[in-house]
C-alpha cells in the first residue's frame, strides 16, 4: 500500500544559505501549519550543560529584534494561531497552527527569531525555573519519567543518549547565558533547519515570502561532531529505584538499531505485535491471562543513532517484579523461537499502516510526518513507499531481528520497588 | 476571518426508534470512521455503583454472544483498527476507523460489540480485578488524584456528575455480572443514541449503508426499558474559600486546583464564556500564564478550564509548583482571578482571545474522528449545528461588557471556591496557614 504521490504534491526548495523548504498545499480548511525542524537535540550536548537543547527551546519564545519579550505568542494568538515545540534526543521542532491568512506574520515571527534571538540574563533565570518545574513534574514526581531517566543512564555508557532530554537538575542550574549564545550560533542557522508548510496557501506567494525573510540569515559554521561511540554491551545491567508508589514497575530496554537501519521497520512491527491493541501479545498474556500488569507497553522510536527498544510493565499492586519479568522474557523468547503466524503478521502490518494513514489526516500531522522523514530518513519521499516496505517484511525477518535484539546479554532492567529510600 | 464555517456535506436522519443517523462526507484519505454514541454515560451510574458506565463499556469487547474476547480483538484489529470505547459523563461511545473498503465489516463489528456483549462471569470478575488495580495505580499520578478530587468536591454530594468516570474502588469492588448486564439492558437504547459515519462517499450513500447494516442488527437491540429521571440540582454556593489537602508522601511538587460552579454546555452564553476563559487562562498568553509562568517562573503549566457537561459545569484553575513556592502560586492566582472577576479582560486581551479561538477552530474539525465527535456532540447536546458553523462569528462578536459580566460569574476564585492541593500534607498545611479553613484527607479516599 504505497501512498499515491499525486495526493502528496510536496514542493522542494532550498535557499542559498542552506535552508530547506517543503510545501504541501491543501485548501480543504482555512488553516495551515508551519514546522521548523532543527537538527539538534540532547545528543548534541555534553556533560555540564545537559538539558540545554530543551532549555533553549523555551528561550526561543522570549523575544527577538523585531518582536520583543512576550510578543511571539501574543502576536500569533491575536492573528488566530497557536504555537508549541518539542525537543527530543535528536532534534528540536517548533510549530504553529494558524488561520491561513496569518501566514505572513508566522513567517516573520519565525525568521526573526532565527535571525536575531534575544538572550538575556533575566529571561534565562525565569525560564530556568520553569524548566525545573517541568522536570519536577515529568521526572522527579513521575514514575515513568524517573524510570526512563534511570534506563538511559544504565543502557548507555558513552553515548549522549545517556542523559535525559530535560537534563540533570544541577546542569539546568549551571547553564549560562554564554552557553546559550554559543548554542544558538552553532545550531540555529538556516543550514541546520528544514521548514515544512502544509495547508491553505498560495505556493508562489509563500515561497516568495520565505525567500524574502530567510535569505538574509547567514549560513552557520559546520556542526561539531557528535561523540556517538558506545561500547558493545557484554551482560545484563540492572538498576533499582525505591519510591513510595502504590505498585512496582519494570522497564526493560534493549539496544536497537538507528532509524536509518532497515531493521527499524522490523522492530516497528515487533512493537505493534507486542503492544498495539487489546489483542497484542503482551497485553493478552500479562494483562488479561496472567493478570500481572495494569498495562504493558512497548516504545521503539526511530533515532539517529542506535537507540532503545523499551518494554514498560506497570504491575498490579503486590505482584513480584521478578515474576512479571520472567513472563515478559518468556513472551520475548517466543518471538525469537517461533515465526509469527500469517494472521498475526497481517494484523501488525495493518495496524502500522493504519497508524501511518491516521497520522496524515491533519495539516499538523502531514507537516510533522514530512519533517520527520526528512530528519530521520533523509527525504520526505520515504513516507510514500513506507507502507510497501512494511508489506515486504516477512515472519523470518521478525524472528531474525528479535533474536538479535532480545539476547539476554543485551537487557537493561530498571525496577521500581514501592517504599522509602533508607537514609 | 469573520465568515461562518461551511461544514462538509452531511445528512441527518432521525428514525422512529429515536436513533439519529449522521453521515458526513470527507474527501481525501481513503478512510472510513464510525462512531456510535449511546445514552449510557457516567451520570447514569446508580448510587453506590460509580464507575458502572465505564466498566460496562470496557467489558463490551471482552466477549460477545458470537465469539470470545480474543476473537473480538482479532475481528477489529485485523482491519488495522483500534476500538475506541469510553464513557463520558453523558454518553458511552464506541468508535473505530478503517480503510474505506472495510466500511461494512467495521459497522458489523461495532454493532456486534455494542449490542451483543456476553458479560461472562469470568470476564466480569477479571475486569473488576483489573479496574481495582488500575484505580490504585492511579494514585501514583498526582494530577489524576487532583482531577478525581475536583469533580467529587466541585459538584458536591448527591450530584450525578460528582464522581470520576472510572468510579471509586469501593464501588467497583462490589460489581457483579448483573450490574453491567442491567446497565446495558436499560441504557443501551436507540432512543437518544446517535450513529455517525464519515467517509469518502456521498452522504446519502453512507446513510444507505448504515440503514442496511442497522436492519441486519435490528433484533439485537435491548428491549425498551424505563429509566429513572436524574436529578440535577443547582450547585450550592459556598461562603468563603476552603481547602482540601490530599496527602501524597515524598512529593516535591504540589498540584493545585481551585474550583467553583460553572455553566452547562447548553448555555446560550457559550461563546462569551469561552472567550472570557481564554483571556483568563486558556491561551499561552493569558493573564494567568503571564503572571505565574512568564513573569515569575513559578510553574510549567497554568490554565483555567470550563468543565462543561450537558446540564452543569465547573470553572477550574489548574497548576503545580515546587513545595517552596506553593503559597506564592496560590496568592498570585487568587489575586489575579479576583481582579479579573472585578474588571473583566482588557480590550486587547479580549481581542486576542476572540481571534485565537476563531482562527484555530477549524483545526478541531480536521480528522475523521474529530468531525464525527464534534457534530455528534452538537446534535446530542441539542445546541444544533450552528454551534459549529457559526462558532467563529459568535466568538468574534463577544463584547467587553459580556466578557466582564461573565468573568464575575465564572471566576474559579469567587466566594465559596474550593482549593485542592495534592502534595506533602505538612508542607501544604504550613503553606496554607492563615489563608482559609483547611482539611487534610488521605490519598486512598480518592481511589
Amino acid at each position: 500500500m504505497a501512498l499515491d504521490p499525486k495526493d502528496f504534491p510536496v514542493e522542494e526548495h532550498a535557499l542559498p544559505n542552506g535552508l530547506q523548504i517543503r510545501l504541501l498545499r491543501d485548501n480543504a480548511l482555512p488553516v495551515a501549519t508551519l514546522y521548523s525542524f532543527f537538527r539538534v537535540g540532547s545528543r548534541n550536548e555534553r556533560p555540564g550543560i545537559t538539558g540545554i537543547s530543551h532549555l533553549f527551546e523555551h528561550m526561543m519564545f522570549n523575544g527577538s529584534r523585531k518582536y520583543g519579550p512576550k510578543e511571539f505568542d501574543r502576536r500569533l494568538e491575536s492573528a488566530g494561531g497557536s504555537s508549541n515545540a518539542y525537543t527530543s534526543n535528536d532534534l528540536t521542532a517548533y510549530y504553529e497552527d494558524f488561520a491561513s491568512d496569518a501566514l505572513p506574520l508566522v513567517l516573520d515571527l519565525e525568521s526573526d527569531r532565527m535571525a536575531s534571538l534575544t538572550i538575556d540574563d533575566n529571561s534565562l533565570a525565569r525560564e530556568r525555573e520553569v524548566v525545573k518545574e517541568e522536570r519536577r513534574f515529568r521526572t522527579d514526581n513521575d514514575i515513568d519519567g524517573m524510570m526512563d531517566e534511570a534506563m538511559g543512564a544504565l543502557a548507555f555508557l558513552a553515548h549522549p543518549y545517556r542523559w535525559p532530554v530535560i537534563g540533570w537538575m544541577t546542569d539546568i542550574d549551571a547553564i549560562t547565558r554564554q552557553d546559550c549564545e554559543k548554542y544558538f550560533r552553532t545550531y540555529y542557522a538556516p543550514n541546520n533547519c528544514t521548514l515544512v508548510l502544509v495547508g491553505d496557501f498560495d505556493s508562489q506567494k509563500a515561497l516568495g515570502l520565505i525567500e524574502q525573510l530567510y535569505a538574509p540569515v547567514p549560513t552557520g559554521e559546520p556542526l561539531p561532531t557528535v561523540a556517538v561511540g558506545e561500547p558493545p554491551q557484554k551482560g545484563e545491567r540492572r538498576a533499582v529505584i525505591r519510591y513510595p508508589s502504590q505498585a512496582p514497575a519494570v522497564l526493560v530496554g534493549f539496544r536497537g538499531p538507528g532509524g536509518q537501519d532497515p531493521d527499524s521497520l522490523v522492530l516497528d512491527l515487533i512493537e505493534t505485535a507486542l503492544s498495539s491493541g487489546e489483542g497484542a501479545r503482551l497485553k493478552r498474556a500479562l494483562v488479561y491471562q496472567q493478570e500481572l500488569c495494569v498495562d504493558a507497553g512497548v516504545f521503539f522510536g526511530w533515532r539517529m543513532d542506535p537507540g532503545l527498544f523499551e518494554v514498560s510493565l506497570k504491575l498490579n499492586p503486590g505482584v513480584d517484579p521478578l515474576r512479571a519479568e520472567s513472563s515478559l522474557f518468556a513472551e520475548l523468547s517466543r518471538f525469537c523461537d517461533e515465526e509469527l503466524s500469517p494472521k498475526e503478521l497481517d494484523r501488525a502490518k495493518n495496524l502500522v499502516r493504519a497508524q501511518l494513514l491516521r497520522g496524515l489526516s491533519t495539516s499538523n500531522g502531514r507537516a510533522h510526518t514530512i519533517g520527520q522523514m526528512e530528519m530521520m530518513l533523509g527525504t520526505w519521499r520515504a513516507m510514500l513507499d513506507l507502507g510497501d516496505r512494511y508489506s515486504s517484511i516477512t515472519a523470518a525477518d521478525l524472528k531474525r531481528v528479535a533474536q538479535k535484539t532480545f539476547a539476554p546479554h543485551r537487557r537493561n532492567v530498571v525496577t521500581l520497588i514501592p517504599g522509602e529510600v533508607e537514609s | 476571518m469573520s465568515k461562518d464555517l461551511a461544514l462538509p456535506p452531511h445528512a441527518i436522519e432521525k428514525l422512529p426508534s429515536g436513533l439519529t443517523l449522521l453521515a458526513i462526507q470527507k474527501r481525501g484519505l481513503p478512510l472510513f470512521h464510525a462512531r456510535l454514541s449511546l445514552p449510557a454515560g457516567a451520570c447514569e451510574d446508580p448510587r453506590g455503583k460509580s464507575g458502572l458506565a465505564q466498566f460496562t463499556v470496557d467489558l463490551l469487547r471482552r466477549g460477545t454472544r458470537r465469539r470470545p474476547a480474543q476473537d473480538v480483538d482479532d475481528l477489529i484489529e485485523s482491519m488495522g483498527a483500534q476500538l475506541y470505547a469510553d464513557a463520558s459523563m453523558e454518553e458511552a461511545a464506541l468508535a473505530l476507523t478503517v480503510p474505506a473498503e472495510l466500511a461494512g465489516r467495521a459497522l458489523d463489528a461495532l454493532l456486534e460489540v455494542a449490542l451483543e456483549p456476553a458479560f461472562e462471569e469470568s470476564e466480569v470478575s477479571a475486569a473488576r480485578r483489573r479496574t481495582v488495580a488500575a484505580l490504585q495505580s492511579d494514585l501514583d499520578e498526582p494530577s489524576s488524584v487532583a482531577a478525581r478530587a475536583v469533580v467529587t468536591l466541585g459538584y458536591g454530594p448527591g450530584h450525578p456528575y460528582a464522581h470520576p468516570g472510572a468510579g471509586f474502588r469501593r464501588d467497583v469492588e462490589s460489581f457483579s455480572a448483573e450490574d453491567p448486564r442491567g446497565f446495558h439492558a436499560t441504557r443501551y437504547q436507540q432512543s437518544g443514541a446517535l450513529f455517525a459515519v464519515v467517509g469518502k462517499d456521498e452522504p446519502n450513500q453512507l446513510l444507505a449503508l448504515l440503514r442496511e447494516k442497522l436492519a441486519q442488527w435490528q433484533g439485537s437491540w435491548p428491549g425498551p426499558a424505563q429509566r429513572l429521571q436524574l436529578q440535577f440540582s443547582a450547585l450550592p454556593p459556598g461562603d468563603g474559600l476552603r481547602a482540601v489537602i490530599i496527602h501524597k508522601p515524598d512529593a516535591t511538587q504540589a498540584q493545585v486546583r481551585i474550583v467553583s460552579p460553572g455553566l452547562p454546555r447548553t448555555t446560550p452564553r457559550y461563546a462569551e464564556a469561552v472567550a472570557m476563559n481564554t483571556a483568563l487562562g486558556g491561551g499561552f498568553t493569558s493573564l494567568l500564564v503571564d503572571a505565574i509562568r512568564v513573569d515569575r517562573g513559578l510553574s510549567y503549566s497554568v490554565s483555567t478550564r470550563l468543565h462543561m457537561n450537558r446540564r452543569a459545569g465547573l470553572s477550574i484553575f489548574s497548576s503545580f509548583t515546587k513545595n517552596e513556592t506553593l503559597r506564592e502560586l496560590i496568592d498570585v492566582a487568587l489575586e489575579k482571578m479576583r481582579g479579573y472577576a472585578a474588571d473583566g479582560p482588557s480590550e486587547d486581551s479580549l481581542d486576542k482571545a476572540r481571534s485565537y479561538l476563531a482562527g484555530l477552530f477549524p483545526l478541531g474539525l480536521e480528522s475523521h474522528e474529530a468531525l464525527a465527535e464534534q457534530i455528534a456532540d452538537a446534535l446530542l447536546d441539542g445546541v444544533g449545528l450552528d454551534h459549529l458553523a457559526k462558532y467563529r462569528s459568535r466568538v468574534l462578536a463577544v463584547t467587553a461588557e459580556q466578557a466582564k459580566a461573565i468573568a464575575a460569574e465564572l471566576s474559579p476564585a469567587r466566594p465559596g471556591a474550593q482549593l485542592v492541593v495534592v502534595g506533602e500534607a505538612e508542607v501544604a498545611r504550613r503553606a496554607l496557614a492563615g489563608l482559609c479553613p483547611t482539611e487534610v484527607r488521605q490519598l486512598e479516599e480518592f481511589a
